[in-house]
């Protein structure tokens, strides 16, 4: 069920309005949420249902048994291996094969493997990682085990973030889950305000670049410079209105049921550097690639060359998470080796510290076109198509700027480019969450009239459903 | 809860009052002048100039009148007794705008005493035509009227060109998406079609001269030379050819299903629209409805078999109670069963010739209902 369809309008106002009538039975209210959410995640399938019930029942009690039993490693062992089997299996199963099968046909070509028919199960990405991350949080001894099935349950399923994020941790949960989610005028006005930009970016931005950014990386090769340049900068306001438009609503849903999660994109563009930016963009990822990767990789106590091969793997893998391809891994490699860069030669340089305005402008300038760079092999679908993209901006054949075809997107990303920055230095979205009765109508009015007249007739799905 | 209210309720009257100025016509003098709505919007703007102020008759219809009338000739004869002629024919108009058109010429000029519909037999197989003629009728339509729209183009959730029956937004929301892609354009073409007189628009005619003598207008096979055929014009005629071919492969027999008791829904539905529409114009002289040429590759390859029966027979009360005249002119251009190729430009439309050929038959017989008392008898 996507965020953006009518079934799910109706949905979460069936879920909202008993929500509400049984907020003094706070057991029969986790039950509703409960069995909402696994109808959620059933409407795309009930088959796949069941590894999130699987996921449930086994981090559940390891988590119980960590506390338990004399050698919890173990345990630990097993939710890693089970876990993340699974994903493996799933999600990269037939990327292994394909690599295997490129190299047997070099070398033996009767050891090739027939793929897989499986499907992605949508989601599994991120209730994998928010299940492990409460196993490891256990292990460690920073949470404690929860007794209780239903909440767990309810802490790995509840559909505003099952199937993109964000990436929540137990005790931020389950704080909020014991606490009073009472929900008043002033959360309701915040909720609205994310619920509206999010679709608003997802629907009016996201949808809207992607029908011009979506040509160019289909067919790199047939188009110039222009067309190339202006779609890589497309393609990076479209999957951050895209991702962060999904979070938005999603926030905005679970604090409209009674639960405040982090926030998981805070305006990534204006970064000043990569490091800067990964504070930014998926926070919750981020925080679990350094607090479960980086950090276990040895983070930065073992010396500056540990410190950059432990945050070229994070990189890596992070990049790795997203898709089962090269290009992924590619992607997570460019970060990586920037952040190692910056971290190793650039933070030495005086120009690249100094907090001086030109400096300040340099380091987000660059910055922004290495992210943006690096969304080339995050979009592309292939490493020839990337190496095209990268080819026709490097030695461009066409460079006149044709201003029918280039004028009006050029502006707009031009647009979006000025309110983010402009977002991220005066913070629009916290202050219309909290603004006066005439500014939050206005505004809201607005949203709305954006989202009747520049949603296209057919709206794509989210990105990150697909990792 | 009162805040909560609030909340939901403010913005919400904020957009009904965004959603009102688009009913009340808001956006009319920005709309595209060569969409749907923008044709409606430019001849109601024409109908406001001084020469307009009062008007006779009227020429209702699609783009058959529109190419295959002679309108200047219709203007002309009404000029010469001391009438004015309005030509209203816009290219996709349907039923629904015979609906809403025919209401608003009752509020906005109730000196109209006649005209002229000019239909083809292919309008009386269904009561819709396809949302797009949403936009034709909105710059003519009230709130009252969307029940009676709806009948023609039913609103479908799940296909947003409808929703232009219940938010005029939605109706506008591509022209205003347009309007803000391209605002020099936008501001180039509404100046030069604003600077045309009202006369352009409301009694000359449109000009075609090409023929189909190298394709046919018989049989399904013309479509087979338009497809070898390269150039502009052929890739125009393919896309027809695409819409006969698709008619011809989903052919039926009409006349079998006429005969059914009762008979099919959709043909109930038709009928009793399309006379209680012809019924409800409140004009003193009965309307003219001219049943336009067609070729004759729809009547034996693409229409239903038995259409010009089924519209005959819609018709036959209407006639024979006196509440419209009658001008059945379907075969009109044909020698020994054979359509003149000479006369038509496309698979649709006639040309210059074809228009000429017509009116020396029609225009006399238009004359004679319309101007001449003693053929003309008292409306019922």
């Amino acid at each position: 069920m996507l965020f953006n369809s009518f079934h799910f309008v109706v949905f979460f106002l069936l879920v909202l309005a008993l929500n509400q009538a049984l907020r003094r039975w706070p057991t029969a209210q986790k039950l509703m949420l409960l069995a909402a959410s696994y109808y959620f995640y059933g409407q795309w399938s009930w088959i796949y249902l069941g590894l999130i019930l699987w996921s449930t029942l086994l981090d559940y009690a390891i988590g119980l048994g960590l506390v338990r039993v004399s050698h919890p490693r173990r345990l630990l062992w097993l939710s890693l291996a089970t876990n993340l089997g699974l994903l493996a299996f799933f999600k990269y199963a037939n990327f292994l094969i394909a690599n295997w099968n490129g190299v047997a046909t070099a070398v033996a070509p009767t050891w090739q493997l027939t793929p897989l028919d499986v499907l992605l199960p949508v989601g599994i990405s991120f209730y994998t990682f928010q299940s492990l991350s409460y196993v490891i949080d256990v292990y460690r001894g920073t949470s404690r085990p929860r007794r209780n099935l239903l909440d767990y349950a309810l802490f790995v399923a509840f559909f505003p973030q099952l199937e993109a994020g964000p990436i929540v941790r137990d005790y931020e949960f389950f704080s909020e889950l014991d606490g009073d989610r009472r929900v008043d005028a002033a959360r309701v006005q915040e909720a609205l305000v994310l619920i509206a930009f999010g679709f608003v970016k997802k629907m009016v931005f996201a949808d809207n670049l992607a029908r011009f950014a979506d040509p160019v990386f289909d067919a790199p090769a047939q188009h110039g410079f222009w067309d190339v340049l202006l779609a890589v900068y497309a393609f990076a306001f479209q999957i951050y209105g895209d991702f962060s438009g999904y979070t938005d609503i999603a926030i905005g849903c679970a604090l409209l049921l009674g639960f405040r999660y982090p926030q998981n994109f805070n305006y990534p563009y204006v970064a000043q550097t990569l490091q800067d930016f990964w504070r930014r963009w998926h926070m919750s990822l981020s925080r679990w690639l350094r607090d479960y990767l980086y950090i276990s990789l040895g983070g930065n106590r073992h010396g500056p060359m540990r410190t950059y091969i432990a945050l070229m793997l994070t990189m890596l893998l992070g990049g790795l998470w997203h898709g089962a391809s090269w290009n992924f891994v590619l992607w997570g490699g460019v970060h990586g080796a920037w952040l190692a860069l910056e971290r190793g030669l650039l933070q030495r340089s005086a120009l690249w510290r100094s907090e001086s305005a030109p400096a300040r402008a340099l380091r987000w300038f660059v910055t922004f076109q290495v992210v943006c760079l690096a969304w080339v092999f995050f979009r592309s679908k292939t490493l020839a198509d990337a190496l095209t993209i990268f080819s026709t901006l490097a030695a461009p054949t066409a460079v006149a700027f044709d201003r029918a075809n280039h004028g009006g997107i050029a502006l707009l990303l031009a647009g979006l480019l000025a309110a983010h920055l402009l977002g991220g230095t005066r913070g629009t979205k916290t202050r219309l969450a909290t603004a006066g009765a005439g500014p939050y109508a206005t505004a809201m009015a607005a949203l709305v009239l954006l989202l009747v007249l520049f949603t296209p007739q057919t709206s794509a799905p989210f990105i990150y459903f697909q990792f | 809860m009162r805040a909560l209210l609030k909340l939901l309720l403010a913005p919400l009257l904020l957009l009904l009052g965004v959603e009102a100025l688009f009913r009340a016509g808001a956006w009319e003098p920005f709309a595209r002048p060569d969409s749907h709505a923008g044709t409606s919007i430019l001849r109601k703007r024409a109908l406001s100039s001084p020469a307009y102020r009062r008007i006779d008759y009227v020429t209702l219809g699609s783009s058959r009148p529109e190419y295959g009338l002679d309108h200047e000739a219709l203007a002309a004869l009404a000029q010469r007794h001391g009438r004015v002629h309005a030509n209203l024919s816009m290219p996709g108009s349907h039923w629904m705008t015979l609906d809403v058109l025919g209401d608003w010429l009752a509020r906005a000029h109730p000196e109209v005493r006649g005209g002229i519909i000019a239909l083809s037999i292919q309008d009386f197989l269904f009561a819709g035509n396809g949302a797009y003629e949403l936009g034709i009728v909105y710059p003519f339509h009230r709130l009252a009227d969307v029940r009676g729209m709806a009948q023609h183009v039913p609103f479908t959730r799940e296909d947003p060109a409808t929703w232009g029956l219940i938010s005029a937004l939605f109706e506008y929301r591509e022209d205003v998406r347009d309007a803000l892609l391209h605002p020099r354009e936008r501001r180039d073409s509404l100046a030069w079609w604003h600077a045309r007189p009202a006369e352009e628009l409301l009694r000359q005619n449109t000009h075609r001269d090409e023929d189909m003598c190298a394709f046919g207008l018989d049989a399904l096979d013309a479509c087979d030379k338009v497809e070898v055929a390269g150039g502009e014009r052929a890739a125009g005629l393919a896309r027809q050819c695409r819409e006969l071919r698709s008619g011809a492969k989903g052919r039926f027999d009409l006349t079998a299903m006429t005969r059914q008791q009762p008979q099919p829904e959709f043909l109930q539905l038709t009928r009793d629209l399309v006379r209680a529409r012809l019924r409800s114009l409140r004009w003193s002289t009965p309307p003219i409805v001219v049943l336009m040429p067609a070729p004759r590759v729809w009547q034996d390859a693409v229409s239903p078999s038995g259409l010009h029966d089924w519209a005959l027979d819609v018709l036959r009360p209407l006639t024979e109670d006196g509440s419209i005249h009658l001008i059945d002119a379907t075969t009109a251009l044909e020698t020994d069963g054979r359509t003149d190729c000479r006369l038509f430009f496309d698979f649709y439309h006639q040309n210059d010739a074809g228009r000429a050929r017509l009116m020396e038959t029609l225009l006399p017989q238009i004359a004679a209902l319309l101007y001449d008392a003693r053929a003309a008898p008292a409306p019922p």
